[in-house]
């Protein structure tokens, strides 16, 4: 496949944090349409990473575009959709339906002071169909299953017709039935709508047949293009520090 | 009951208190769901300082409260921005350190009597005409804010770091959301009190909540709470000569309670 501009371009990245080192001289590029697992040991730099494509941190040195400008000039975020880690644990006391939520989507695109358009109200409802929440859309979020919990902030990232959905093991309180089709959504969404995703996962033999490439962070980023050739060699257990190996889910083999 | 309309300053009381009732249940919403019902108060007892220096110097205490408290939010968050304190450590300081000074002012100033009392517990019968202009000009600037960036403070509460990543000025739009907080909390020191606004602004949110209900169900709730309270709190100041804040705060306890015990799991 051949790519053009890419969605993000990461040149030498360094974050240094009181002295210590948390990432280093990191680069790599994202093109559209891809799909990237990135695995690695808690505490290894991953949720910092995605935290500096996304603005939150800055590097201490390095530099990252995005969709072809520089960081602190992109404007356009509505083409990004981030489910942070924490995604599923909603405050159940917080006055919002599932409706509520998915519109909150809308906002960044629509701008501050237009209403809510009748192409939003089509976005929202576009956005819950593809997740199948459409029959909660009045329901409080607080009183959803962790499942439906991730699915509707699928649906509010995907409101605003992202580019690229980054998702940061939005996982708590998500039993196995519910992780398997969340895996089959995010697989459907980059096949069929052709949208990038960059994914934060430890399930990531599960999922080894849907991606492309595998970054692999521990304060420094191995880049496999072949992930299912990662997964059988020694590189994860190097990655973890201890006898590990990933478990590769056949599941197209069946 | 209506007897009470034909004096001018119940009316006076009246259009200013339902004013206040609307100015504090919206913002009320977005501070609880901020998590700044502390901060509330804190502005509240700041204001207090403005209140002192404008009864002292013979200014006008509703402009320079406004003014004190609004400096006080910024400071607020300054200091949690800046440095890394424990954000109900600041409020605590800056409340009880606010109280210090504006008693500190009226008792240097010899301004402690009846005066200072009306502003801390609310007064109906304080309420000036340039008190009503004053209050439906700037409260009225500070709903349109409100309303305006309604949905984007609703996200900022909902999630502050995805709202970020939306591309949400989120830094610029809780600096005047606090900015907004400190101008309504001073304007209804006149009817509320300063040490009682707190409690109107944050009160009939948490009341609402306990309907759980979307947000915009929880605003209407809350707002029709605050109203109510208003009336029936400003109507018993009246028939019982009593201090306006505190019974409109009892008014809106009471319903709390009740919110309580009909939604309880």
């Amino acid at each position: 496949m051949k790519f053009k501009v890419p969605i993000f371009d990461v040149k030498k990245l360094n974050f240094i944090v009181r002295g210590q080192k948390i990432l280093s001289d990191i680069s790599f590029e994202i093109f559209e349409g891809e799909y990237i697992a990135i695995i690695g040991p808690n505490g290894g730099g991953k949720t910092t990473l995605i935290r500096m494509l996304l603005g939150l941190e800055q590097p201490t040195s390095g530099e990252i575009k995005i969709f072809g400008k520089k960081l602190k000039n992109f404007k356009e975020w509505y083409k990004i959709g981030y489910v942070p880690q924490r995604a599923t644990l909603v405050d159940e006391n917080f006055p919002a339906t599932v409706e509520d939520i998915v519109r909150m989507g809308r906002i960044a695109k629509r701008g501050i002071f237009a209403g809510i358009s009748s192409e939003d109200k089509a976005m929202v409802e576009d956005a819950m169909i593809k997740m199948d929440i459409l029959n909660l859309k009045d329901k409080m979020v607080g009183t959803l299953s962790g499942g439906q919990r991730q699915r509707v902030m699928i649906a509010r990232a995907l409101a605003s017709s992202p580019k690229i959905l980054i998702l940061d093991e939005p996982n708590t309180g998500v039993d196995m039935v519910s992780q398997q089709r969340f895996y089959a959504l995010l697989a459907e969404l980059n096949k069929e709508e052709n949208i990038t995703i960059l994914f934060i996962t430890h399930d990531v033999g599960v999922i080894a047949d849907d991606i492309g490439r595998l970054f692999t962070i521990n304060q420094k980023v191995t880049i496999c293009h072949d992930p299912k050739k990662m997964l059988s060699c020694e590189e994860v257990s190097d990655l973890y520090g201890i006898d590990a190996h990933a478990l590769y889910n056949h599941k197209h083999e069946h | 009951m209506f007897e009470m309309f034909d004096y001018d300053f119940m009316q006076r009381a009246f259009v200013t208190g339902l004013f206040i009732a609307v100015l504090a249940s919206i913002s009320g919403n977005f501070v609880v769901l901020r998590r700044y019902s502390l901060m509330s108060e804190t502005l509240a007892h700041s204001a207090l300082v403005g209140v002192a220096v404008g009864l002292v110097a013979g200014y006008n205490p509703l402009w320079v409260a406004v003014i004190v408290a609004i400096g006080a939010a910024w400071l607020i968050e300054y200091l949690r921005s800046a440095f890394s304190l424990y954000s109900d450590a600041i409020l605590a300081i800056i409340l009880s350190g606010s109280l210090a000074i504006a008693v500190i002012i009226v008792s240097l100033g010899g301004a402690f009597n009846n005066s200072l009392f009306s502003y801390l517990f609310g007064s109906i019968l304080s309420v000036t005409n340039e008190d009503v202009v004053t209050i439906v000009i700037v409260g009225s600037l500070s709903l349109v804010f409100l309303l305006l960036f309604s949905k984007e403070l609703y996200f900022i509460a909902y999630d502050e770091e995805v709202a970020k990543t939306s591309g949400i000025k989120v830094k610029f739009l809780n600096f005047l959301l606090v900015t907004v907080v400190a101008i309504i909390i001073a304007l209804s020191i006149r009817v509320v009190g300063s040490l009682l606004i707190g409690a109107l602004m944050v009160i009939p949110t948490v009341a609402a909540l306990q309907y759980r209900v979307g947000f915009r169900n929880t605003m209407l709730i809350s707002l029709f709470f605050a109203l109510f309270s208003v009336i029936f709190g400003m109507s018993l100041s009246y028939y019982y000569s009593l201090p306006s804040g505190a019974t409109i705060v009892l008014s809106i306890i009471v319903i709390f309670i009740i919110s309580l015990i009909i939604n309880k799991k």
